[in-house]
């Protein structure tokens, strides 16, 4: 009977308050910040001083705060939208397509119609056939996986690849500038975001979407489909839900909200398209999410703080000189604690010999 | 899925720091001078790159230039970003350092440098190798473009003698004088690039027939390589690329061929196979652009025509073990010809298109992309880099077999 016990299991654990959970997450931070001390002194750069740049690169002057907001925007928006997604345990990882094939509706009409439509009419245009592009995207897995159970973790990361795929045809084909470029030339100016308080108005979009979200997923009936789904598909059945329709709607909300980033990603931040618009944000706003616990308030913060530490990040590159292989690592670190420490909140380790005396 | 990446990626990363050495800690001593100037460099790779590195080297000679002319600047890098909004935000950055000029070493950035270098109209922005930034509103935007075409002119020459004396030994018949070329894109720069390399080749070998194939990108050293092995399959015995990686030179190595490099002298790699490099050397431009900002001047909107002349195009040491006798006379002779205007590469009556001389060649200098303002051919000789920098030589000339033109 021993012999079966092994030295150490997992258990679950539901014995920490609000507070203590908090307090871990702080320690679990000062511990990856200690971490990186190492890796900077490994590379002959004062840690303190290393820090200090990070953070006076990212909030320090307001051009600074405008890159990390910039930076901020589609990292937000993504996570906004897989909120419903991983709420009801449909793991769609294909955002980053979603945002491209938003960002592909955005263009082709910043393209053939900037001559055509107003300024304002144009933007509208361009951001429905973002949502409607990124919409179906997503929507397509999901109903294959409601209906033939296919496994929508692959599916969505394929269409990436397709998505991508798509767009390097077109900058080096339909939508190509000079001759044999690859480069699709920047918008006209009524295709292009206007500023507010000198960044590209998307920052206004995706506060809006916050409190959508929050209230979609917390006031709604959808959202509490969504949360009973998540739970037991049985019950939802049980409860009479119609769950073909609920994981199809919610993939299609989810990647309307990814394809709105793309049109923020094209016409605001970059003002054209090419291949590598999505620029990981897909992936990245996975991280934000579980981080966050789905919460859309608390997204707002991770966002900032991975957005920061980008910003920083690249400013401690310029001003030290260090390679952007160590600012990495230090994000690395940062985010292995982060996710690391929510393990060791939810599971404690129960090694054999302990649970010999509790006997 | 996430942790386990983030572990994998970090572990990795620490793998690399051995290679992180304390570079960039050369400015602080240099406080004799009153006032040092900051200049910015968009790099699309790193230092581990031959194309990137032949940028350091310039922006190192010409800080020494400057500082001679009593100008002490001081270089910042940002690394990796080769287009879209990192580079954006480095141009964004260096403006607000108060970077008296920005360099972007590649064409692929020119599009997000222009959507912010409104903001800083006291930074010059210089986008390398394209060609908005002239033809745009903004004052502070440039463009340059060194002749390149001229040096790829010179190593055709070194790789027609080679063809020439395998001939003579009876390794090849006339007939099977092909040469091989590994190109990037069917973009002018590279058709520009290619054709003059021909040409080169053919002045002194007239049975020279060449053969290119496109890979579809700028770099990839597992494509160049197979490019470059297919190439050989098909006959080609001297191999030329326009691609950043020196794989085709070892691939040339192997097979037993010979090879003509381009950026950076890749006869270390290949020592019996490399004949000679045609290269840019950007120290020119960089100290031109940053003494007329400090003098109070106009950086001109494009940097035009420099070639030979200037030793803004330059060749690497030719590889005497390989090269066929001659070879460097023969180069010396037609620089200098090149230089004192009475050879040009594109001269009209040295190629046809489809069996005919071609006589009108369109220009776009307006940015609409319609090739439509001005004819580049006159007076016998299509003026390449003579009205723009980048380079525009588009024609598909006799001679030349385009194997793929899927890019």
């Amino acid at each position: 009977m021993e012999e079966k016990v092994p030295f150490v299991r997992v258990t679950r654990r539901q014995d920490f308050k609000k507070s203590s959970v908090w307090m871990i997450r702080i320690l679990a931070f000062v511990i990856a910040l200690v971490l990186g001390c190492f890796v900077f002194l490994l590379c002959g750069v004062s840690p303190l001083q290393a820090y200090a740049e990070i953070v006076k690169g990212a909030f320090g002057k307001m051009t600074g705060i405008r890159q990390t907001v910039k930076i901020m925007i589609p990292l937000l928006g993504t996570a906004l939208a897989l909120a419903p997604c991983f709420k009801m345990k449909y793991w769609n990882i294909g955002a980053e397509g979603q945002i491209t094939m938003g960002a592909i509706g955005a263009a082709f009409f910043a393209i053939n119609f900037h001559d055509k439509l107003p300024g304002a009419v144009l933007l509208a245009v361009m951001a429905l056939a973002a949502m409607i592009l990124g919409g179906l995207w997503s929507a397509v897995p999901a109903f294959f996986k409601s209906k033939w159970g296919t496994n929508e973790t692959l599916f969505t990361l394929m269409l990436n690849y397709i998505a991508i795929g798509i767009v390097a045809w077109l900058q080096g084909g339909p939508w190509e500038g000079k001759e044999g470029s690859q480069i699709v030339p920047n918008f006209a100016s009524n295709a292009i975001l206007p500023k507010i308080g000198g960044i590209y108005c998307g920052w206004i979009i995706v506060l809006a979407l916050v409190f959508f979200m929050y209230f979609y997923m917390n006031r709604t009936k959808h959202g509490y489909e969504i949360a009973v789904l998540g739970d037991s598909e049985n019950t939802a059945r049980y409860a009479g839900m119609d769950v073909t329709k609920v994981i199809v709607r919610t993939a299609l909300i989810s990647g309307a909200i990814s394809g709105l980033v793309g049109f923020m990603l094209a016409s605001g931040a970059n003002q054209t398209i090419y291949s590598g618009i999505a620029a990981n944000n897909g992936f990245t706003a996975i991280t934000v999410a579980w981080l966050s616990q789905l919460n859309p308030f608390a997204m707002v913060l991770i966002s900032a703080l991975l957005a920061g530490l980008s910003k920083g990040s690249s400013s401690l590159k310029t001003a030290m000189g260090v390679p952007g292989s160590i600012s990495d690592i230090i994000t690395g670190i940062i985010l292995l604690c982060l996710l690391g420490c929510e393990f060791f909140i939810n599971y404690r380790l129960v090694f054999r010999h302990k649970e010999e005396k509790n006997v | 899925m996430k942790k386990l990446f983030s572990t994998l990626l970090s572990a990795t990363m620490i793998l690399t720091l051995a290679g992180c050495s304390n570079g960039g800690n050369t400015s602080a001593s240099t406080g004799t001078e009153d006032k040092t100037y900051t200049v910015g460099m968009v790099c699309i790779g790193n230092a581990e790159m031959a194309y990137d590195r032949n940028f350091y080297n310039a922006a190192d000679a010409a800080k020494e230039i400057l500082a001679d002319k009593g100008i002490n600047i001081e270089w910042k890098y940002t690394y990796d970003h080769p287009e879209g909004d990192p580079v954006a935000a480095d141009c964004t950055e260096f403006g607000e350092d108060g970077a008296i000029a920005v360099f972007l070493n590649s064409y692929g950035m020119e599009n997000a440098m222009l959507t912010v270098a409104g903001d800083y109209p006291e930074t010059v922005f210089a986008s390398l190798t394209n060609e908005g930034s002239k033809s745009d509103d903004l004052d502070n935007t440039v463009n340059a473009f060194p002749s390149i075409f001229e040096g790829r002119y010179l190593t055709g020459i070194a790789a027609g003698m080679k063809l020439n004396e395998m001939i003579e030994n009876g390794e090849i018949t006339e007939d099977e004088a092909v040469l091989g070329y590994v190109g990037a894109y069917t973009y002018a720069e590279v058709v520009s690039g290619y054709t003059s390399f021909y040409l080169g080749a053919k002045s002194v070998c007239p049975s020279a027939k060449m053969l290119v194939e496109f890979i579809g990108s700028w770099g990839d050293p597992a494509m160049e390589a197979t490019t470059a092995e297919h190439l050989i399959d098909q006959g080609a015995v001297v191999i030329s690329q326009h691609s950043d990686s020196t794989t085709p030179a070892t691939k040339c190595q192997e097979k037993g061929v010979y090879h003509i490099g381009y950026n950076i002298d890749m006869s270390d790699v290949a020592p019996e196979a490399s004949i000679v490099s045609s290269t840019i050397d950007w120290t020119n431009y960089f100290v031109y652009v940053i003494e007329t900002i400090v003098n109070g001047g106009t950086v001109d909107q494009d940097y035009m025509n420099h070639g030979l002349k200037d030793g803004d195009i330059k060749l690497t040491a030719l590889n005497e073990s390989v090269a066929a006798a001659g070879t460097a006379e023969a180069i010396e002779a037609a620089k200098q010809d090149i230089v004192d205007g009475k050879l040009h590469v594109f001269d009209t009556s040295t190629f046809t298109v489809d069996g005919k001389e071609v006589t009108e060649a369109y220009l776009d200098m307006n940015a609409d992309f319609t090739p439509d303002d001005v004819n580049a051919i006159s007076d016998g000789y299509y003026h390449e880099s003579v009205y723009k920098s980048a380079p525009n030589f588009d024609l598909r000339i006799d001679g030349i077999t385009l194997v793929n033109e899927a890019y």
